[in-house]
This record gives C-alpha cells, sequence and structure tokens, in this order.
C-alpha cells in the first residue's frame, strides 16, 4: 500500500512539474528560513553555557534610587568581590574582569591591543581550555600574560609561545610580561572573549578603601556554592553591604549630595546567562556580543511569515487542482478505498514533496549560511547544524510543515462523493473562501512587510544623511591618548605646514560624562568635552551667544567654559553668559560660561540630545585629533599624516577614521536589520507571487470553456484579461486594505526608539500599495494573455 | 440477491425539486443479467449509484444479500462495496497515473491481499482479458477498447457477486463494443449477477432482462431468457 502511495505520489510530482516547482521552491525557501532562524536562537540561547560551573557563577548587580529615578548597574567596583568572597558564606570564590587597552610592541611596530585584567582565579571559574600552561598559576605573577592561540600565531607565528616575551606599554613604557599560558580560542557564544589577559592590578591601599564600593568600572563574578539559596546569599551580602559600606556611603553623599531620599542601593545577583540578553543588565565593558531577545522574536516572525505563505501556497494550490484529481478521488474510492486511506495517500504526497524541500533547504542553508552570518553577527558555521536538539527541532519543523500544509487539502480531497466527481457535478465554488482568504493573507503579510522594508530604509537614510548640525566632511580623526596641549600644539603646527591641510582640531578622546552644581545648589549631568580654540570653528558648529575659546583670554585655558542650548534649558538660565557651575567633585573649582552653541548632534541620532559642556582647561589631556583636509588628496594628506605622527609619537600606534565614515558605524545595526527586512519581504513577495501564478494557471484551466464562449460571442482580448484578472486584483486590494493600519501601528511604534525620526507619510503606504498591486498584476496577466488569445475552438471543442 | 422497495430519491437546490427515483420497487436474483433502458433523465444513472451503494436513497428499503443497506453510512457502503461490487463505467475511469497492472492491481490493495497473492490474481485476470502484453503501459496509450477492457479487468479481480456497468459500450465502436459485451456475457456465465444500465437495444439483447424505466419508475419488464 505504501508502496503505491509513494508511487502515484511520485508520477503526480512528475506529472505537473511547474506546480511540483512552485512548492518545492517555497517550502524549502520557507524551511531554510526557518532552519537559520533556529541556529540563531539556539546560538543565542545557548550562549555562555559552555562553562562548566555555569549553574553556579553569578554576576554582581546593583538596583539604586536617586532623587526618585532608579538606576540598575552591571559594574561595580574594586572591593565587592573579594570582600564578599571572604565574609558571605556562600559564596565560594570571585573573579573580577577589567577591560583595557594598551600598547603592544613588537619590532618597531606599535599596534593598540584590547585586554582583559583578571584575577587569578579566572580559569577556576570559567572554562577556556589551554593548549599549554597551567590554569592555576598563569596569572599569579605580575608580570604574566596569558594569549589566545591566534595572538599567538600573530605574535610568534606558533602557538608554543610559553616562556615567550610581549612587550606592553604599562606607564609610558615598553615592560616584557612573559607568555605563561596559552589559551585555546574561545567559543563563538561566550560573553567572555579575550585574546590577552594580564592580572588584576590592585594596590593594598585601594583594597582598604571604603570609598571604593562607589567605583564603578569593571564586573565582578562570583561562584556559590552548589547548595546555597539565592536569596539567602542576595540577603547576606546586602547585610555585609550596609554594616560594611555606610561611613564610605555617608562621606559621599556629603561630598557629592544625593537628595532626601538616595539610598545606599541593594546587591543582586544575576545569573551568568542571563547577562546576553538582558537588556538592562547586558554584558558590557570588557563583556562582548550582547543581545537582544527583540531580534530572535523578529527574526523569528520573518522566518514564520515566510513558512507560512509557502504553506498557504501549498494548501491553495492543492485544492485549486483539486477538480483534475476529483476523477482520482471517485474512482478510488469506487473500487473501496475509505477516507482514512485518502487520508493518509494525500498526507504522503505532502510528506515527499516536504522531504525532496527540506533536503534542497539544507543545500540553501550551506550556502547562504555566511551571508546570513554577516547580516546577523554571528559566526555560525554549517557543523552546528549537526547538534542532537536541533536535529530534533528540525525534524520537527519538517512534520509540522508537511501537517500543516497537507493537512487541510488532504481532508478537503478526501471528502469528495463519488458520485459527484464521477458524474461532472462536482463544483469547487464553495471551497473558494478559503482559498480568497489565504491569498488576501499572504498579499497582506507582503505588504506588511514591504511596508516595513519602506520605513526602515527610509529611517536608515535620515540618520546616515541628516544634517546633524556640523560639517564632518573631509575630518580625519586620529587618536594619541593622553596628550598634553603642548604636544598637540607642535602636531598641529607640524601638520598645517602642509597645504592640503586644512585645520586641526583636539578633543579628549572617548567620550566623559560627569556631573556639577549649579547656583540653587542643584546637580546636572552633561556630556565633558575638553577641546582647543579650533574645535568649534573647525567643525562650523553656530555659536548662538557670546564666543568661542581663544588663547587671547589666559582664562579660557583654566576655568572658561562653553556650553551648548540644551544645556542652558536644563541649568533654566535666562541669560547664560557669565554664569556659573561649580565641579564640587573636583575641590569646587569654579567655571564661567563664555559662549553658547547651537545643540549638534555629537552622539549618534538614536540618542538624544542633552546637555554638553567644552573646557579647554590645560590640566585636561587631550586624545583625538581632528583634521580637516582639502578635499580630493586623501592619499597625499593620509600619507603624510602617518609620517608626522610616527615621527612625533613613535611609541604609539597609529590608526584613523573619516568621521563621516564612523557615522556610518554608527549605524552598523541599523543597515544589517534594513538588509534582513529587505530580503525577508523579497522572499514573501516572491512566494507569495509564485503562489498566485499558479493559481492564475489553475483558474484559467477552469475557464477555458467560459473564455471560450465569451470570445465567440465577441469578447476582445482586453477583455477577456480584464475579466481573469479582477477577481485577483480585489483579493490584494482587500490584502493592502488590512496590512496598511497595521503595518502604521507597528512602523510607528517601532520609529518610537528613535528620539530623531521620519514621519510616516502617506505617499509610503501608497507606494508600496502599487508596487504589490503591480508585481501581482503582473504575475497573472501573463496567464490571463495566454487565456486569451487561446483558440475558442479548441476550448470548446474539449468541452 | 438484491431487493429494492418503494425507493426513494429526490435531488433539492435552493428553487427545484427533482424525484430522481419515484417508489421504485424492483427485484433482481442472483446470476441474472439485468439490463435497464430508458430517456435520459428518467433516474436509471441514479438508480446504479444506489445499487452500487455510491449514494444513499432518502426512503425505502434496499437488501442486498440479504442485509438491509438503505441506512447504512459512508464508511460501511464503502466496505460493502469493495468486497462485492464490480463497475465498469462509459469513460472507463482509470487512474491515468498508474499501470494497467496498477490499476487491476488496486482493488486488492484495499480489500488487504497480501502481495504475492495479488501478483497472481492480477495476472490471471489479465490473461483472462487478453492484455497482459500491455501490463506496463498507461491508459492513455491504450486504445478504446483496451482500456474498457482494463476497467472490466479492474472490476472482477476481487471476484465480486455483482457487477453494475453503466454504458459499458458507449464510448466504443461495434467492434469493441462487442467484445466488451462478450466479456460481460461470460462472466454473467460463470456465475457473476450483473445489471447494466443502456441505450443501446443491441446490448440489452445480451441480458436476460430488461427493464425500462420512466420519471423515476419502472414501466415495463421484458424477460428474454
Amino acid at each position: 500500500m505504501i508502496k503505491n502511495y509513494f508511487i502515484i505520489a511520485w508520477r503526480n510530482l512528475r506529472k505537473n512539474k511547474t506546480f511540483s516547482l512552485i512548492n518545492i521552491a517555497g517550502l524549502s525557501i520557507g524551511l531554510a528560513c526557518s532552519m537559520l532562524i533556529l541556529l540563531y536562537v539556539k546560538d543565542e540561547v545557548s550562549f555562555d553555557r559552555f562553562h562548566k560551573n555555569v549553574n553556579n557563577i553569578y554576576r554582581i548587580v546593583t538596583r539604586s534610587k536617586n532623587r526618585g529615578i532608579e538606576y540598575k548597574d552591571s559594574n561595580t567596583g574594586l572591593l565587592q568581590g573579594p570582600r564578599f568572597a571572604k565574609n558571605v558564606p556562600g559564596i565560594e570564590t570571585f573573579v573580577r574582569i577589567q577591560s583595557g587597552t594598551e600598547d603592544i610592541k613588537k619590532g618597531t611596530d606599535i599596534q593598540s591591543q584590547d585586554l582583559l585584567r583578571v584575577d587569578p582565579g579566572f580559569f577556576s571559574v570559567f572554562t577556556f581550555p589551554l593548549l599549554n600552561g597551567n590554569a592555576v598559576t598563569c596569572l599569579a605573577e605580575p608580570n604574566s600574560i596569558v594569549i589566545s592561540e591566534d595572538f599567538a600565531k600573530k605574535q610568534f607565528g606558533t602557538t608554543d609561545a610559553i616562556g615567550k616575551i610581549v612587550m606592553l606599554k604599562d606607564n609610558n613604557e615598553f615592560v616584557p610580561f612573559k607568555v605563561t599560558a596559552v589559551a585555546k580560542r574561545y567559543p563563538q557564544n561566550s560573553s567572555v572573549q579575550f585574546d590577552v589577559l594580564l592580572p588584576f592590578k590592585e594596590s593594598e591601599a585601594d583594597a582598604q578603601n571604603g570609598d571604593n564600593w562607589y567605583s564603578y568600572f569593571l564586573n565582578t563574578f562570583v561562584v556559590l556554592n552548589s547548595k546555597a539559596s539565592i536569596e539567602t546569599v542576595e540577603k547576606q551580602m546586602q547585610n555585609f553591604y550596609l554594616r560594611d559600606a555606610s561611613e564610605a556611603f555617608k562621606q559621599m553623599i556629603a561630598k557629592y549630595g544625593g537628595g532626601a531620599e538616595a539610598t545606599m542601593g541593594t546587591y543582586l545577583l544575576q545569573p551568568f546567562t542571563d547577562m546576553h540578553m538582558n537588556t538592562e543588565l547586558p554584558a558590557q565593558n570588557g563583556l562582548v556580543n550582547a543581545s537582544n531577545p527583540m531580534y530572535s522574536y523578529i527574526l523569528s516572525g520573518i522566518a514564520f511569515f515566510i513558512l507560512l505563505i509557502a504553506c498557504i501556497n501549498f494548501v491553495n494550490l492543492t485544492v485549486a487542482r483539486s477538480l483534475k484529481r476529483s476523477k482520482e478521488i471517485g474512482i478510488r474510492k469506487v473500487i473501496g478505498s475509505n477516507r482514512k486511506q485518502l487520508i493518509i495517500q494525500f498526507l504522503g504526497e505532502s510528506f515527499l514533496l516536504c522531504l525532496i524541500a527540506f533536503s534542497l533547504s539544507l543545500l540553501i542553508v550551506q550556502l547562504i549560511l555566511p551571508v546570513f552570518n554577516d547580516l546577523a553577527n554571528k559566526a555560525l558555521s554549517f557543523s552546528y547544524l549537526f547538534d542532537a536538539k536541533l536535529i530534533a527541532g528540525y525534524l520537527v519543523l519538517f512534520l509540522l510543515t508537511a501537517l500543516l500544509a497537507g493537512f487541510y487539502p488532504a481532508l478537503v480531497l478526501s471528502g469528495y462523493k463519488p458520485v459527484e466527481t464521477l458524474y461532472n457535478r462536482f463544483n469547487l465554488a464553495s471551497k473558494n473562501y478559503l482559498q480568497k482568504s489565504l491569498v488576501v493573507l499572504q498579499f497582506a503579510l507582503a505588504s506588511f512587510l514591504i511596508i516595513a522594508t519602506f520605513t526602515i530604509y527610509r529611517q536608515f537614510n535620515f540618520l546616515t544623511k541628516t544634517n546633524l548640525g556640523y560639517d564632518d566632511s573631509n575630518i580625519v580623526e586620529v587618536n594619541k591618548w593622553q596628550m598634553s596641549h603642548s604636544e598637540a600644539a607642535y602636531f598641529k603646527a607640524e601638520l598645517l605646514k602642509n597645504p592640503n591641510i586644512v585645520d586641526v582640531a583636539s578633543k579628549n578622546g572617548g567620550r566623559w560624562m560627569t556631573g556639577a552644581k549649579l547656583y540653587n545648589d542643584s546637580t546636572i549631568s552633561f556630556n565633558y568635552e575638553t577641546i582647543d580654540e579650533s574645535y568649534i570653528p573647525l567643525l562650523k558648529i553656530p555659536l548662538v551667544e557670546g564666543r568661542n575659546f581663544s588663547q587671547a583670554y589666559p582664562s579660557d585655558s583654566t576655568n572658561s567654559i562653553l556650553v551648548n542650548e540644551s544645556f542652558v534649558k536644563k541649568a533654566g538660565w535666562k541669560s547664560p553668559i557669565g554664569e556659573t557651575v561649580n565641579f564640587f567633585y573636583n575641590n569646587n573649582e569654579i567655571y564661567k560660561v563664555v559662549g553658547v552653541v547651537k545643540d549638534y548632534h555629537y552622539l549618534a541620532l538614536n540618542q538624544k540630545i542633552g546637555p554638553q559642556l567644552f573646557t579647554m582647561k590645560n590640566a585636561n589631556l587631550y586624545g583625538t585629533f581632528n583634521i580637516k583636509i582639502k578635499p580630493g588628496t586623501e592619499t597625499e594628506s593620509l600619507k603624510f599624516i602617518q609620517k608626522t605622527f610616527r615621527q612625533y609619537f613613535p611609541l604609539s600606534p597609529y590608526s584613523y577614521i573619516f568621521k563621516d565614515d564612523q557615522r556610518i558605524k554608527d549605524y552598523e545595526s541599523e543597515a544589517k536589520w534594513k538588509q534582513i527586512i529587505f530580503f525577508g519581504a523579497i522572499l514573501t513577495i516572491f512566494i507569495s507571487c509564485i503562489g498566485l501564478f499558479g493559481l492564475s494557471v489553475l483558474s484559467a484551466e477552469k475557464r477555458t470553456k467560459e473564455i471560450g464562449i465569451r470570445k465567440v460571442l465577441g469578447a476582445s482580448v482586453n477583455s477577456v484579461v480584464t475579466t481573469l484578472s479582477r477577481d485577483f486584483l480585489k483579493l490584494v486590494l482587500i490584502a493592502l486594505v488590512a496590512a496598511i493600519p497595521l503595518a502604521w501601528m507597528a512602523a510607528n511604534k517601532w520609529l518610537q526608539n528613535y528620539p530623531y525620526r521620519i514621519t510616516l507619510d502617506w505617499w509610503l503606504f501608497a507606494v508600496a500599495g502599487l508596487l504589490v498591486i503591480i508585481v501581482a498584476l503582473a504575475t497573472v496577466i501573463t496567464q490571463a494573455v495566454r487565456a486569451a488569445v487561446a483558440n475558442p475552438v479548441k476550448s470548446l471543442r474539449t468541452e | 440477491m438484491i431487493k429494492i422497495t418503494d425507493l426513494e430519491k429526490i435531488y433539492r437546490t435552493e428553487e427545484v425539486e427533482t424525484i430522481a427515483l419515484n417508489k421504485l420497487s424492483l427485484e433482481v436474483k442472483e446470476g441474472e443479467f439485468v439490463a435497464i433502458m430508458g430517456p435520459s433523465g428518467c433516474g436509471k444513472s441514479t438508480l446504479l449509484n444506489i445499487l452500487g451503494l455510491l449514494d444513499d436513497s432518502d426512503s425505502g428499503s434496499f437488501i442486498f444479500n440479504g442485509v438491509e443497506v438503505s441506512h447504512f453510512n459512508e464508511r460501511k457502503r464503502a466496505d460493502m462495496r469493495k468486497h462485492n461490487i464490480g463497475f465498469v463505467f462509459q469513460s472507463f475511469n482509470l487512474i491515468d497515473e498508474l499501470t494497467v497492472y496498477e490499476n487491476v492491481e488496486l482493488p486488492l490493495i484495499y480489500t488487504g491481499v497480501k502481495s504475492a497473492e495479488r501478483k497472481e490474481m492480477v495476472e490471471k485476470v489479465l490473461d483472462k482479458m487478453k492484455i497482459m502484453h500491455r501490463r506496463n503501459h498507461y491508459p492513455q496509450q491504450l486504445s478504446g477498447g483496451q482500456q474498457q477492457r482494463v476497467a472490466v479487468a479492474r472490476a472482477v479481480v476481487n471476484n465480486p457477486k455483482l457487477i453494475l456497468a453503466d454504458e459499458p459500450t458507449g464510448n466504443l465502436d461495434s467492434a469493441n463494443g462487442g467484445e466488451v459485451m462478450e466479456l460481460l456475457t461470460d462472466l454473467n456465465e460463470q456465475g457473476t449477477t450483473i445489471i447494466m444500465v443502456t441505450h443501446s437495444e443491441h446490448d440489452a439483447k445480451f441480458s436476460h432482462r430488461i427493464i425500462r424505466m420512466l420519471d423515476g419508475q419502472t414501466v415495463t419488464e421484458n424477460i428474454l431468457i
């Protein structure tokens, strides 16, 4: 019996090649997308689970309240790890991880290297196998260094690097560090990734200084006893903290203020495996690959849409083709088949088709995995597919798809009465509502995704092309950390000797945030920039009041400040020039406002402009040069800048980026999502269209007699084409009416994530709708024209 | 073998009610060859469908082999049908995706006959129908006469007690039609009961009895043998 079912299923597939291909194409694309998303989601949820101790590893985090605002922080200071480990019984050990960047010298070449400073117990807490070296002692000595196998190959050409020396900058001179261990490459699904590990540096004075309860700059992890209860440990931690830090807390409040409701905060334990997808307490500050569960949801939604549309195609085409198979069904019933046997037969055909599609989808996954990795920022390999849980997942996916696609047609086809099918009394008309609804659903989904694509495209273009309020064209940014003002001035003077260099401005490196007190003793937080007098004019940032910094005013190098409009607004100043701010944490230094700049987007556009304060204070060090070059002189200018940099700063690594390229980098995530949604929309519309194509072929065949009669009675080709296309066009219009409001709501909600965003103009929806209609019409019109030009004599003779 | 009493079948649409069978009564003995004739729309195909348990009646009694079947549900009718009744249609109704061998084998699959036994039975009946040499061909590769012989082979492979033939020679020329009628006659002589609907007086003469119908009722009955 099974052999008979298989034979007829195979022969049916071969006989109806067009429909088989449509179904196989759609299902294989849908299955491939689902497989990729399963791979992605599995990787996301499997993050960090490779550590042996993982169920007992927790990160220390805090929850506190100040001036009515609740804060959560995943960073701690120096003290929490050692003091909790010593005084809380449930904690067995701890390890701190502090991120940093140091210069590494190899011969005459100096490169900047990201690294982690960790406690000696690092390898006993985390499972990172070593190729060689002793996991217990490798970080015991102050000048020991642990490197990854990739770093070892890059630095020494071999992983046999024990005892070799790495010259690392420490306190402005290069100091030898001895390689004590070489670690295997970290797994790609790890929040802790390193090429270089150094022992944690901590002086005895720091370890005793109670103020260090309130410095937040590193991650602290603890390992609990497997029998310990988290709630009990948290309580014990909190009790200890309240006793040990009470004095330090009082001093901090006295120094910095804190409002009536300032509390000491609460210490909590975050499970290690929670970090990767926790958006409030993410993996950051030296930990990497922080993610957002929203990505998994969106990708799963897209994959589900695509697979659903492919299944809808299968259902629609199978039911629509049932007219051709109705006679076969009648014959089978006449000669003895019962309904159950027919259901099994048709399900078998669905399974066979899905099996072919499934096999093809494995091939598709292998082919497009590199592209997917790039889009999704992953490093998944095909071998990941051979995971027991994933294979089980894929089998379930295959079975569910075959059932979802095949069950309804099997149910419908097996229900046909032999008397009706054998004596041509069969009429599919009553089944059409479901078919039409499914077409509407397909095109509604496709329209939704197209509108989403347009929205994301427009928002992305807005982010990358909008006027930032300053001029970032032809500006090269070169980093040089810890640079004095005099060093910067010498370098600038040398650069300006070249006629291709228009101007040079200096700024602090990185991004600083701090706070100060105002006249009414309120505090204000702001973005804090140390600049020179060239910075504002080089970037063409407009001044709205007062003046820029100038060497002509000695006070500008000590206590003059510029602020932006947002600062003035937040401070509530009516006449900002002459107003003062108190840097209370810095011996209550008073600074006076000499100028106000217009608000400009100093951060990426997905963040709101906040208060900003500029100083030209001599004591603050610079970290970046902004070098404006003449357009068209990039090659020569970059060569000259590099040569001059190496001449002035031979012990510093050189790297550069064009400021407007940095802007594009800021929106890498948006760029990737733009592509993902775009591909999703293309696939959706493609599968919907091939389904519509199949239906239009069947519709034309079903109406052969009607078309023949119409033509005999005088209908033109145009009129026949219109008659055949009109029904499908109606369905597409209904789909648009359903999709547009939903798409508007979803797009609007997504845009709320951006403080600066596009407006959803009506024409965006109109263009998307028009595109869907044109694509749908183009799909059906070929079949309609073919049917319209056919010889009516042939079609009537057939009847 | 068959006893029908006051059988009624009415087709209803939203506006029209058509009485296909109007309190029809009929008896067919085992081993008989009965021809049913009448103009188009007289109800003969409806009668054949009910006799073949393909359709149910609205009222009346239908006793098949001593069993009252008029109230059988679809599952029971299918079960009774596959073990007892073979069908031969005017348009052959072979499955195009199956070969001659596979078409004839199909009823045996549905009755659960084992593979080796199926082979023996199919080959025997193909041989009898003189169509063995075309066993691996598909229906569209055969002539009309050959297709009908395959259809007859399929109808008899399960050794049914009753064969229902609906215009078996309607799509055939006289030579092929004659061959098919001879096949049916041979089967009847071996004990199979045959009820045949036909427009052809010539074909009707092969039967033992001709029943003529009009407007859902029998009007005359001619006994030939």
